[in-house]
């Protein structure tokens, strides 16, 4: 799993004041907690992906700042507004379905022009507002069919444009595009970046597909079990999960289990069953005494050379090609252990016995 | 390939025999009947041929009174003889009693002798009775169809319309749509938010809903025109239960009027409405109607703009399927209309059973099956491509 | 607002739709005279009179030997013709399959008219010949219906499995088409059934005296002398209706059930 990396940005967040602001916001459907006392922001111009398994709320979380549910208690605010008690189609959101909810009985340029109809806005304005819209999505040449004969790729396209037309303060994706192929998904990803950036559109952009929201997003919300696991960058949540969940969600990683010794100025010794020491420098605050799990992606672990301060002997169970670089599959006692490795690397690894190492400040500490 | 062929043609062959038999030929059999210049032409043989050549302007030919003499004293079925008596009483008013008073008298008279038909009776020597007699001769003719839609042929052979004391057919088939036209929308008014609020809902609701449109469909229509009799009389329920809760002091005349046939009409026919537009509903996809809110409809908005285009055929579907079948409805008025009630169906029955005159029946009925084979064809063609998709 | 209206609006199309099917049931032991409510004592007057009077004795017996012949006759041929077209092999399929449905599009008393004046020269008026016959072309729609949609559910990959396995085109015919299409078959003569029961207009252009049936002696009974005889006698329509139809739908359900449990 290739992990894209940006260049760290500085969440907008920081310099934009709360636009959307969920307030400790629950749901329940009878006795099920599906939303459990969230409570977060979203910046203006700022596009934050929900990620999570099926059943973690994040449709949830989008209906409701849709309209459709009802929190069962807490307050939703949009731009100092409350809106949680407003009917949807006084909300004022651009909302793209995941399967585009195209109305099958009007053409595209009805379609387009329907929520401005709604608006009372004039024929005139309609008509070219809706062609400025479809053009947005280059295809004002197909206004006068109907979505039947459209290409999947093309009915994505249409129902982005049909969000986008009235120019709402907010416009909300719930997973739009999961019905594509892998290479017009791809494509689709790079469109609606670049129409959020062109619009300063502020998206809400629901997905399981964590690379998606790592291509995607300037924030990710990982949810799970109706909470917000962790709510950070992209880079953020890659190199630095602050739970067990997030880093086993986001990418792939190596846990080892261990107790924490001591812990000074952020650097933390911990000491595995078998005695072996580790060191491991990050931002979680576990005091000595602690059980935890040190988690390490696979491509900061190292076969050859002296890489890192952290040393463990594994044995080694089998090296798969994968062309640009190979994976090497080990274990120690009951630890499995992946590393990502160049293929010259892997040469020294052979004969069964490897030391693999890792360095202080390229591993996290999360709860077990 | 061929053998397959040949197989799959003889076992539809016994059913298209069956029906092409008892089906279509009395179709076609009654489609004759109204046309057929009918029984006159058979009692009167010879008067027949007497009255062929002449034009019908100047006075009857005198070969006609001999003939007419001669054609009475045959020996003819008394039913085919009744039934001419009747086909010309339609015509000219009197023939009922002129025409047993004449036989009787001609029987009686010696044979061979010159009988005097003006002494007889003096309307013999009316020239318009003799026109009568000739029209009422032809192998085909248009009377019945004419008479269907209160038409007749004037003495000079010129369309016209009846009297008006005796044009009643028409406002019985402008009655039998106009009552067909309201049970329809009664069933959309009651069908439509119906089947919304069936598809709305799920589980057991739903299905309560559905039982309960489709359990009338397996009940007898005769026992729920019986039960809406014991609902709608004078001391029904509905009428013990409005006195009782004082809504009324004096019944309401629910039946045997135009109100007891709408009510058990509504009633009968409501499935056929409520499945079509279900099904419609059904087929909407589900995010749909978010999308028009999330779009800034509002309910009605999304109703007019959305849910009805797209719940238009089924619409369409239940509405041409009540009307069709209402059209052709003869138990419910019978029993829960008062005489100003009666539809089509009833007058063609009064004709076939009551008089068996099975030209004006076949007539009738002909008026009758022709908008409702149109209407089953439109419906044919609508529920196709709902069908195919 | 828009819950509760949609909650009592739905209880009134419910009670609309359901109470005039039973509303004459309990009337059927009433004690009294008059087919009205307030009913006085159970009691099986009218059950007895159903079984005693000859008119309505003999209604029943005519029903129940027309229902059966109407069915089979319509059964027989409805099903020979549904398997007929089921591969669009003859000619002309598509209109013979609308075709075969307009008897139940036709209304009924154009038929009547029509079969009148044939019967008249065929010499079948008045008979039992002739009222099965009128009455298994008005059931004939419905057997069409169930039987060809029965076809239609059969997997194609069945029956060339059992060809492939060695079956002749009887074999799978008998074997595998058959019975599968067999709870369509039921289904159709149970409608079949209920349909001639429940035949009024027809049977009153062809059927004579002799042939008069229970619906028949019902609709001339709420015309001319209403009785709660006629309750008795809805009571009887109902329960035949219900019962056949909970036959022809446990039956299939039963066998599966069957099935599963030797499985």
């Amino acid at each position: 799993m290739a992990a894209p990396r940006r260049a760290a940005v500085r969440p907008k967040a920081d310099r934009m004041q709360s636009f959307i602001h969920f307030e400790s916001v629950s749901k329940n459907f009878g006795a099920a907690k599906v939303v459990d006392e969230l409570d977060f922001h979203v910046g203006k111009e700022e596009f934050v992906s929900l990620l999570g398994p099926s059943g973690s709320g994040k449709t949830t979380l989008l209906m409701m700042l849709a309209g459709f549910e009802r929190p069962s208690s807490g307050a939703i605010h949009l731009d100092g507004r409350r809106i949680e008690h407003l009917p949807p189609y006084k909300r004022e959101m651009g909302v793209v379905f995941q399967n585009y909810a195209l109305f099958p009985h009007m053409t595209i340029a009805e379609n387009v022009a329907f929520p401005l109809k709604m608006r009372g806005v004039g024929a005139a304005e309609r008509e070219s507002r809706t062609l400025k819209a479809l053009e947005l999505v280059q295809l004002a040449h197909l206004r006068e069919r109907k979505p039947s004969q459209l290409s999947g790729g093309q009915q994505q396209r249409i129902a982005l444009s049909r969000a986008l037309v009235y120019e709402p303060k907010v416009v909300l994706m719930d997973e739009p595009l999961s019905a594509l192929d892998k290479q017009l998904r791809e494509h689709m990803q790079l469109e609606i970046r670049e129409l959020h950036r062109k619009l300063g559109l502020t998206v809400i952009f629901v997905t399981h597909d964590q690379s998606e929201a790592l291509t995607m997003s300037d924030r990710i919300a990982v949810l799970n079990h109706g909470k917000i696991e962790q709510f950070d960058t992209p880079t953020g949540l890659y190199d630095r999960p602050r739970t067990r969940f997030v880093a086993e969600f986001i990418g792939e990683t190596n846990l080892l289990p261990g107790t924490v010794e001591s812990s000074r100025d952020g650097e933390k010794t911990i000491r595995m069953a078998d005695g072996t020491g580790l060191t491991c420098r990050d931002a979680s605050d576990f005091s000595p005494g602690a059980s935890v799990m040190v988690s390490v992606r696979p491509e900061m672990m190292h076969v050859a050379g002296a890489a890192g301060e952290n040393r463990i002997e594994a044995t080694l169970d089998d090296c798969v090609y994968h062309g640009d670089h190979v994976r090497l599959h080990m274990h120690r006692g009951d630890i499995r252990l992946v590393a990502k490795a160049h293929r010259r690397d892997a040469q020294a690894a052979m004969g069964g016995a490897v030391g693999v190492s890792f360095r202080s400040d390229e591993c996290t500490l999360v709860a077990p | 390939m061929i053998r397959q062929r040949l197989n799959a043609c003889l076992l539809v062959a016994p059913l298209v025999v069956f029906l092409g038999l008892f089906f279509i030929w009395p179709l076609w059999a009654m489609l004759v009947t109204s046309v057929q210049g009918g029984t006159v032409r058979e009692t009167f043989p010879q008067t027949a041929i007497a009255l062929a050549d002449w034009d019908g302007a100047g006075e009857p030919p005198a070969a006609a009174g001999d003939a007419i003499v001669a054609d009475l004293r045959l020996e003819v079925p008394t039913e085919r003889f009744g039934d001419s008596v009747r086909t010309l009483n339609s015509q000219y008013p009197g023939f009922r009693t002129l025409l047993p008073r004449t036989a009787r008298a001609v029987r009686e008279a010696p044979a061979g002798e010159k009988v005097d038909l003006a002494g007889i009776d003096p309307r013999w020597t009316d020239r318009a009775l003799w026109l009568v007699m000739k029209r009422a001769m032809p192998a085909y003719t248009d009377a019945n169809l004419l008479a269907a839609l209160d038409l007749r042929r004037d003495d000079a052979g010129a369309i016209a319309a009846v009297p008006p004391e005796m044009a009643v057919n028409r406002a019985t088939m402008t009655r039998t749509f106009v009552i067909s036209a309201q049970v329809t929308l009664l069933c959309i008014a009651i069908g439509l938010p119906f089947a919304m609020i069936t598809a709305s809902l799920t589980g057991w609701k739903r299905n309560l809903l559905l039982v309960a449109v489709l359990l009338p469909l397996w009940t007898s229509l005769l026992v729920r025109t019986a039960s809406w009799m014991i609902l709608l009389q004078d001391n029904g329920l509905i009428n013990q239960a409005l006195l009782g809760l004082g809504i009324i002091d004096r019944p309401l005349a629910l039946i045997y009027n135009r109100a007891g046939v709408l009510i058990a009409m509504t009633h009968v026919l409501l499935p056929f409405m409520v499945l079509p537009i279900y099904a419609s509903l059904l087929a909407i996809p589900k995010n749909l109607l978010p999308a028009a809110a999330a779009l800034g409809a509002r309910p009605w908005q999304s109703f007019l703009h959305v849910l009805l285009p797209l719940a238009m055929p089924g619409l369409l579907a239940g509405s041409l399927l009540v009307f069709m079948v209402a059209l052709g409805y003869y138990i419910t008025p019978a029993l829960t209309g008062g005489a100003g009630d009666q539809m089509i169906s009833s007058v063609i029955a009064f004709y076939a059973i009551g008089t068996a005159n099975w030209g004006m029946a076949g007539a009738l009925g002909l008026f009758l099956l022709i908008p409702t084979t149109a209407l089953y064809l439109v419906y044919g063609r609508l529920s196709k491509p709902a069908g195919a998709a | 607002m828009l819950g509760a209206f949609k909650l009592v609006f739905g209880a009134l199309v419910v009670g609309f739709l359901l109470i005039p099917l039973m509303a004459i049931l309990p009337l059927a032991f009433t004690d009294s005279v008059f087919l009205t409510y307030p009913m006085s004592g159970p009691s099986l007057r009218w059950m007895n009179t159903l079984a005693e009077s000859d008119a309505w004795r003999r209604s029943i017996v005519n029903s129940l030997i027309i229902g059966t012949g109407a069915t089979i006759v319509s059964t027989l041929v409805g099903t020979l013709a549904a398997l007929g077209l089921r591969r669009d092999l003859v000619p002309f399929a598509g209109v013979l399959r609308s075709a075969f449905l307009l008897p139940m599009v036709v209304p009924a008393v154009v038929l009547g008219v029509g079969m009148q004046i044939l019967y008249a020269r065929m010499g079948l008026a008045s008979s039992y010949t002739g009222v099965i016959i009128a009455h298994a072309v008005l059931c004939v729609p419905f057997v069409m219906i169930n039987v060809s949609s029965s076809l239609a559910a059969i997997e194609p990959a069945l029956e060339r499995a059992a060809a492939s396995l060695g079956a002749s085109p009887r074999r799978v015919f008998t074997n595998v088409t058959l019975p599968l299409a067999m709870p369509g078959v039921l289904t159709g003569a149970v409608f079949a059934f209920a349909t001639s029961l429940d035949e009024v207009v027809i049977t009153l252009f062809v059927a004579g005296p002799n042939q008069t049936t229970l619906a028949r002696q019902m609709f001339s009974s709420l015309r001319e002398n209403i009785s709660p005889a006629i309750a008795a006698a809805a009571l009887i329509i109902m329960i035949l209706t219900f019962v056949l139809i909970g036959v022809a739908k446990l039956i299939p359900m039963l066998k599966a059930r069957k099935a599963a449990a030797e499985a």
